[in-house]
């Protein structure tokens, strides 16, 4: 069965901090670090305004996935050094493990994970030429807990985490992860099963980096334009330095779902930049 | 030249709680469990994290040396990961 939805969405911490105590605390460390983007300090209003609107962009992305009645929900994202260290890095790896779980201050996660599938992606990679790696546990992290808070907060069905390595260097290629993308199309094309993705990550921003603060919204527009002109497969010629000049390297998170979606135009797009770190961007395909 | 001694010193403030409450008591006690450099071991001290990202650590680990400064001991980003 063909995939039934795609959605890609930002996993910046502060979009799930509630505005007011727990956003000044993030800004405090923050700004700690980068002293001058201090003076454009969201106030209060402003914190409460980016809440809602990015609330209301994943109802849109929440209800295109509910439409699309999924059996299970991939989730393309990245590590932070929470599951991975340098003692091993895999540039992309598939959970096969029965269980998922995570923390996010007070919000809990757990959903059983669909291994099975990790599984036949793993199987269909070897015959393709693409060999994960793979493991049983990780713990789910800020980078898959801010999207699911707002789109899956019921464990209604099965997830499969899938990482790609998007934060350290050496990095994969735009074009190798739209490659592993195409791979899981045709894995789900091959499944009596209703498949859906969920990219995150991004846009751009710099984090641990001496640019920390800066957001390059004219990159992020430009990727979102051609999202929606259903050029997406074309960012392939992207090279990784490209894309770290943007701030922009988890995009390579959404790589593999464009991978999967191929020449589909985005049906929704919204960017909002939170005048801290980074740009919020989120993207639908309803029509695959 | 490889800090991997020191991005692991790091990574498991981040991780292991254990680590983190022992270093809170006695920091000094907890970097002889690791192979430091004297350059290293002063760079910790002073807690910048710009000295660590000079010595090669990963920016996302250098930020957990504030994770010991008493300003930011409570601060909610240290509760997700």
């Amino acid at each position: 069965m063909p995939l039934v939805s795609a959605v890609a969405a930002s996993h910046a911490p502060n979009i799930l901090l509630e505005p007011g105590n727990e956003w000044e605390d993030f800004m405090d460390l923050h700004y700690s670090m980068a002293p001058k983007g201090s003076s454009n300090r969201p106030t209060l209003e402003q914190q409460k305004k980016l809440r809602r609107d990015a609330e209301a962009a994943f109802a849109v992305l929440r209800e295109d996935l509910q439409r699309s009645q999924p059996d299970v929900l991939i989730v393309v994202a990245n590590d932070q050094f929470v599951n991975f260290f340098w003692n091993n890095i895999p540039t992309f790896f598939v959970t096969i493990g029965d269980e998922v779980a995570g923390k996010f201050t007070r919000h809990r996660f757990q959903y059983r994970n669909h291994k099975e599938l990790g599984k036949a992606i793993i199987r269909a990679g070897m015959e393709k030429g693409i060999d994960f790696s793979y493991g049983e546990r990780i713990e789910l992290q800020h980078t898959q807990n801010v999207p699911l808070y707002f789109l899956l907060r019921e464990p209604s069905i099965p997830i499969l985490p899938i990482y790609v390595n998007t934060w350290v260097d050496p990095a994969p290629s735009p074009r190798r992860c739209s490659q592993v993308g195409e791979l899981i199309r045709e894995v789900a094309e091959n499944s009596k099963e209703r498949i859906a993705m969920l990219a995150t990550g991004g846009l751009s921003h710099f984090p641990g980096s001496p640019r920390i603060g800066e957001i390059d919204e004219k990159f992020d527009h430009q990727l979102l334009d051609v999202l929606r002109a259903g050029k997406g497969k074309t960012l392939v010629e992207h090279s990784v330095q490209e894309l770290l000049q943007a701030g922009d390297t988890e995009f390579l998170n959404w790589m593999v779902v464009i991978g999967a979606v191929g020449d589909a135009k985005a049906s929704y797009t919204n960017y909002m930049p939170d005048f801290v770190a980074t740009g919020w961007g989120f993207v639908s395909w309803r029509s695959l | 030249m490889s800090c991997y001694e020191l991005s692991r010193l790091l990574f498991d403030l981040k991780i292991k709680e254990s680590v983190y409450e022992q270093a809170l008591t006695d920091f000094e006690a907890v970097m002889t469990n690791y192979e430091l450099t004297a350059e290293e071991k002063t760079a910790l001290r002073e807690g910048d994290p710009r000295k660590l990202r000079q010595l090669g650590v990963h920016g996302m680990l250098c930020l957990y040396i504030k994770r010991l400064q008493p300003e930011f001991r409570d601060n909610i980003y240290w509760q997700q990961k």
